[in-house]
């Protein structure tokens, strides 16, 4: 017997989709097995985690709350990775929104939230866009890999985030045990909230999803952007500046990564602190590719990817399982949704050889 | 004679495209085999089949006599059938004797390259080859790289030797040497496949076997046949390469380089000091074995490489230091020899690729967003007036064949271009009929008033187009001819770098 | 301060940079093979955090190195098996995949972690102990530097010539090399390149794996989640500095190393600049490395790209 792979001649929209169902259950049966490993009740963990996600009104818009930093950084990584500019700089650029943020929200503490409010959410996107502005540069102008910078820059901007909370000028004074986070932020820079926990970050990281998928599908310069990520040399020779297009591109992903980490300090934590940020920007690389690199699948994915985290903290209140779980489930459903979306490009066949 | 290889029945489909329909041949020990036919008859496919690389659908293969099955290429070489394939299979950045090491099989664990150096030698002797063991094999010349493929398949003691297409990259008197090669092969009692789609060397085999859209359509001894009865064979009708030649007085000139300089990317010189023009109302050819620096001047012209040193200029206007953008906004067409790297998006529909570099002009644009509407009326025009066989605008280019991506290169380029053209090897690779229609099209644009560069490795093809051939070797123009003044051996002298005497070397 | 104190920190200091060159070489060298055979694995981060922890809980369970070691390299080596089927069977591009097996590390690593410690004092136990040479260890400074380290610091430098031998004098390693430069040339000779790049590929994450179990059993009393810290990374970037040789990769793995060494030091040298910035010191350099290999580096012409015949 001899299997083998073929490629499939015209990808089946069906195939594509049934492949997708598929991943995304062997997802969750495979985290079930990993709960049966660590000697946790699958039937209490799993259902403490839907009603925390979605048993109540009050666990949905909290699992809104939880989906928001992650459509934001999940376009992030949409907008670069239909670039092909593999940056995964999302992580580092959510700290430096975050930090870019506070800094203008700090600074303005006396003024009313119309004056902080849009001026610290600039101050966000301008914090992530340095960030994938350094990566840009460097591979502009010196050729470096973004992969490589973008990861060095997430080290570095989490140590210089440390050094700002311990010891730096940031740290909160006062308190005898070192928390590692700034004092609060005055209550006029927190986000309007719209509904229970819910606060106006939902409709931010709502526009940018529609933005983005406008600015890719219908203006000249998405255009840009999908045909670098199709055929850059192809670009080249018909005299598109392609060093601007994967300036710009980078720009735009470290704005929507940074956009995260302010939605979430001024809507959320209200304080800066690293642990709150932890995992934001590698979450958003997940949702980006098992949304198939859309924004809608992406704005999807965020939601059920949202809802497990916020249902994890009941799960882990109720059955005792460690909320981490989450980040366990993720990384399984990427790789199976990756098998996946591959297979689905093949066909097995079979043949006996003798 | 004894029959070294019997193929019978040989059929391969791929998706809906048939490459071989019931194919059988003899191939005797002894004789040089030619398989002749045109690009896609199935050629590449049927040999293939014989080596192991292809698992036919149906059919069977004998070797000495007995039914055999090839699963692989390895038990094609155990069984002593060896091939050069037309695309190199050598590693660059290894040494010749590596190379020839690699899947040379032999025992122990470790390399055993003093046996080997010695037989290298025997080889090389042998067939009067000068090729040191540890030259490193991209810094070879094209020829002598082809001489160590061959020697890695002599050096396994194979008894069939396979050769895809071995003379495309060779200069005349190269090829000449190779025919002469083979011929001992032949004479040592060796039988030799040769495929080719050059009638010179064809008529030096014993038999031929015409392939024609995957089905064999006769066996000749080559003795009993002749240049135009084959030529019929192939392509199944008449065909007269004859074009309307308008011979015009040339005009302005509309290119210039002079005396430029250009480095590769690991800092070698590729173009080495070349000056060349081009007047409007004029086509200028460029004859040149490949690798020689033909890719990098085309690159060099629309400015996708850098200088280091001379000028270029465009129109009357220098552009040394300006960027493909400003060549592009000069009106330049670019027609590049890998049609899918550097002129098309492949996941990108028609409509998108003719638009293609103007996506963002006012006409296709409505504020920030794209008009789809008014780009697919555009396209849809494009397409019929330069023939793309599609279902609609909207098809994705990597789905055309290669004529029909072809003619969406030239719908965008020759609509976009104003002056000048620039074609590289515009009809690699396509059936005779876009061929006719390619070089129709140049005609035409000339007829307009154009200055057109083309490269081919046709030399008949460039004979018949050019005014003038330019000859490129090692970087630079070594002479510039008048086509009606000269013949394929005096350019493939020149081709080799040879200083020809007699030749225009300055004809204007 | 005295003379001997400064001659004590400064045998310190190298001794470090050498225990903590140990996994990045292990790494190093496997990672070598794998991308000198055309597989350009991202994912070593994920596959060495992966063998820290595994060695982890195996050491912590079985209380015995050498489970703790076998079990790291066969999990790392399921990773690598992962990896393959990803790049090769199915050509999912390389990077893709690689950020696939990070990610899926990282998150599979800390739950488990979690459920682990969950409701318990977390075990911590003591490193690996030095075998000093006899006779070598006593000479002054060079001997505590080189020869008073432990097992698996000996065998990973021991590596380097064992893989320059293989890679350039074998006909396995000739092999790899030319699958790494034009897998066609292999194929077209009838050798499998499916099959070498499976074991190469192996091969790397299994001594990836080993190298994160040294992390974890050679200097750390205890797991932290990310304990690997982009050490992966690093290795990655030293085969870029080090132009895929053996022994150029090798300084460039002393060179982070050393830095590493130096920033743990920073307190005992009386560095004035906060410690965290200097921690961060071996991630700037290797932006400036790539920068300053550009153009002089060259890599296997085939690296990530996935073949398919035709």
């Amino acid at each position: 017997m001899h299997i083998k792979l073929e490629q499939r001649h015209g990808s089946s929209l069906l195939w594509q989709g049934a492949s997708y169902g598929l991943a995304i259950l062997a997802g969750f049966v495979a985290t079930a097995m990993l709960l049966k490993l660590s000697s946790a009740d699958v039937t209490t963990a799993f259902e403490a985690l839907f009603r925390g996600a979605l048993g109540s009104q009050r666990a949905m818009l909290r699992t809104l709350v939880a989906a928001t930093p992650l459509i934001l950084t999940g376009l992030a990584a949409v907008v670069v990775f239909r670039a092909r500019i593999w940056s995964i700089g999302q992580e580092g650029q959510v700290y430096a929104g975050a930090m870019g943020a506070y800094w203008v929200a700090s600074s303005l503490a006396d003024a009313p939230l119309v004056v902080v409010g849009p001026l610290a959410i600039a101050g966000a996107m301008l914090g992530g866009a340095t960030m994938s502005g350094i990566a840009a540069l460097l591979r502009n102008r010196y050729e470096v890999n973004e992969i490589f910078s973008t990861v060095m820059l997430n080290y570095i901007i989490v140590y210089l985030l440390s050094f700002l909370l311990s010891g730096g000028p940031w740290t909160e004074a006062g308190t005898t045990v070192a928390y590692h986070q700034t004092p609060l932020l005055a209550q006029t820079a927190w986000l309007p909230h719209l509904a229970g926990p819910l606060h106006a970050g939902i409709l931010i990281a709502l526009l940018a999803a529609i933005a983005v998928h406008l600015l890719l599908e219908r203006t000249s310069s998405g255009y840009d952007m999908r045909a670098l990520g199709a055929n850059q040399t192809a670009l080249r020779f018909m005299g598109m500046d392609v060093p601007r297009i994967v300036l710009v591109t980078m720009l735009l992903s470290g704005a929507l990564a940074g956009l995260a980490g302010g939605v979430e300090l001024l809507g959320v934590q209200h304080r800066l602190k690293a642990d709150y940020l932890f995992g934001l920007g590698y979450g958003g690389i997940i949702v980006a590719m098992v949304g198939g690199l859309r924004p809608a699948g992406t704005v999807a994915v965020a939601i059920l990817f949202g809802g497990l985290s916020s249902g994890a903290v009941d799960m882990r209140i109720q059955s005792g399982v460690p909320d981490s779980l989450i980040q366990a489930m993720q990384g399984t459903i990427l790789l199976f949704v990756l098998c996946g979306t591959a297979l689905a490009r093949y066909r097995l066949t079979w043949s006996s050889a003798k | 004679m004894t029959v070294a290889l019997q193929a019978s029945g040989l059929s391969k489909r791929y998706g809906d495209v048939v490459a071989l329909d019931d194919v059988s041949l003899d191939i005797h020990a002894g004789e040089i085999h030619c398989l002749f036919g045109e690009n896609g008859a199935g050629k590449s496919t049927l040999s293939g089949c014989l080596y192991g690389y292809v698992q036919p659908d149906s059919g069977a293969l004998a070797i000495d006599g007995r039914p055999m099955r090839l699963r692989s290429p390895a038990e094609a070489l155990r069984l002593g059938i060896g091939m050069i394939h037309q695309h190199f299979k050598l590693v660059g950045r290894l040494s010749v004797i590596e190379n020839i090491l690699v899947g040379a099989g032999g025992r122990g664990l470790f390399l055993d390259t003093r046996a080997a150096r010695r037989r290298l030698a025997a080889l090389c002797a042998d067939y009067g080859v000068a090729l040191s063991p540890d030259a490193i094999v991209e810094e070879l010349p094209v020829g002598l790289q082809q001489w160590v493929e061959i020697i890695k398949v002599l050096f396994l003691g194979v008894r069939v030797l396979i050769l895809d297409e071995p003379t495309a990259v060779l200069t005349p008197q190269e090829s000449d040497r190779l025919m002469a090669a083979l011929e001992r092969m032949r004479d040592a009692g060796m039988a030799i496949v040769l495929i080719s789609h050059k009638l010179r060397e064809v008529m030096r085999s014993d038999r031929v076997t015409v392939l024609r859209a995957g089905k064999l359509v006769a066996s000749l001894k080559t003795a009993e046949t002749s240049p135009e009865e084959l030529s019929v064979l192939m392509v199944g009708r008449k065909v007269s390469p004859s074009y309307d030649h308008n011979r015009e007085t040339p005009g302005e000139i509309v290119l210039d380089l002079s005396d430029v300089y250009v480095n590769g990317e690991r800092g070698h010189r590729v173009l080495d000091g070349l000056s060349i023009h081009v007047r409007a109302h004029e086509i200028v050819g460029l004859a040149g074995v490949a690798g020689n620096g033909q890719r990098e001047l085309f690159e060099t012209i629309m400015r996708v490489r850098p200088l280091e040193a001379g000028r270029i200029s465009i129109d009357g206007k220098d552009v040394t230091a300006g960027s493909t953008r400003d060549v592009i906004d000069l009106g330049v067409g670019h027609i590049p020899d890998d049609r899918y790297l550097q002129g098309l998006i492949g996941s990108f529909t028609i409509a998108d690729n003719i638009v293609l570099g103007r996506h963002h002009d006012c006409a296709f644009r409505k504020g920030p967003f794209l008009d789809r509407k008014a780009i697919s009326s555009f396209a849809a025009d494009s397409m019929s007036e330069y023939r793309v066989a599609a279902r609609d605008s909207g098809t994705r280019v990597d789905r055309l064949s290669g004529g029909n991506a072809q003619k969406v290169i030239l719908a965008r380029e020759l609509q976009r271009s104003t002056s000048l053209l620039l074609a590289n090897q515009p009809t690699r690779g396509l059936d005779i009929g876009v061929i006719d229609y390619v070089y129709r099209q140049l005609l035409a644009k000339k007829a307009e008033g154009f200055g057109i560069l083309l490269a081919s490795e046709e030399l008949d093809d460039l004979m018949t187009l050019c005014d003038r051939i330019a000859v490129i070797h090692r970087g630079k123009i070594v002479g510039v001819v008048d086509p009606s003044g000269t013949t394929p051996q005096h350019l493939g002298l020149m081709m080799a770098g040879q200083a020809v005497s007699g030749g225009d070397a300055h004809a204007h | 301060m005295s003379g001997l104190f400064q001659e004590a920190i400064f045998v310190s200091l190298l001794a470090a940079t050498i225990r903590i060159a140990t996994p990045l070489l292990l790494s190093a060298m496997g990672e070598l093979v794998t991308q000198r055979a055309g597989i350009w694995n991202v994912g070593v981060e994920g596959t060495m955090l992966t063998g820290a922890f595994i060695a982890y809980i195996a050491y912590a369970v079985s209380g015995d190195h050498l489970t703790a070691f076998a079990l790291a390299i066969s999990a790392a080596m399921v990773l690598g098996a992962i990896t393959a089927f990803l790049s090769v069977t199915l050509r999912v591009d390389h990077f893709i995949t690689g950020l696939g097996i990070n990610l899926l590390a990282s998150g599979l690593t800390l739950f488990w972690f979690r459920s682990f410690v969950k409701g318990k004092a977390q075990p911590t136990f003591d490193s690996i102990g030095t075998v000093p040479f006899p006779y070598l260890s006593d000479i002054p400074v060079i001997g505590s530097v080189l020869f008073d380290q432990r097992l698996l610091t000996y065998a990973a430098f021991a590596l380097v010539p064992v893989v320059w031998a293989f890679l350039y004098r074998t006909r396995t390693g000739l092999e790899l090399r030319a699958l790494g430069e034009n897998p066609a040339a292999l194929d077209t000779m009838g050798l499998n390149v499916v099959a070498r790049q499976y074991a190469a590929t192996i091969f790397g994450s299994a001594l990836t794996g080993l190298g994160g179990a040294f992390l974890m059993l050679g200097f750390s009393d205890r797991f932290v989640p990310e304990l690997s810290a982009g050490r992966g990374w690093l290795v990655v970037v030293a085969l870029i500095a080090g132009n895929w040789h053996p022994l150029r990769v090798t300084s460039a793995v002393l060179a982070f190393s050393f830095l590493e060494s130096v920033a743990t030091h920073s307190q005992a040298i009386g560095a004035a600049v906060p410690y965290q910035l200097l921690l961060a010191l071996p991630y700037v350099i290797s932006i400036a490395i790539i920068v300053m290999a550009r153009g002089k580096s060259r890599q296997p012409a085939a690296l990530g790209e996935s073949y398919s015949r035709s």
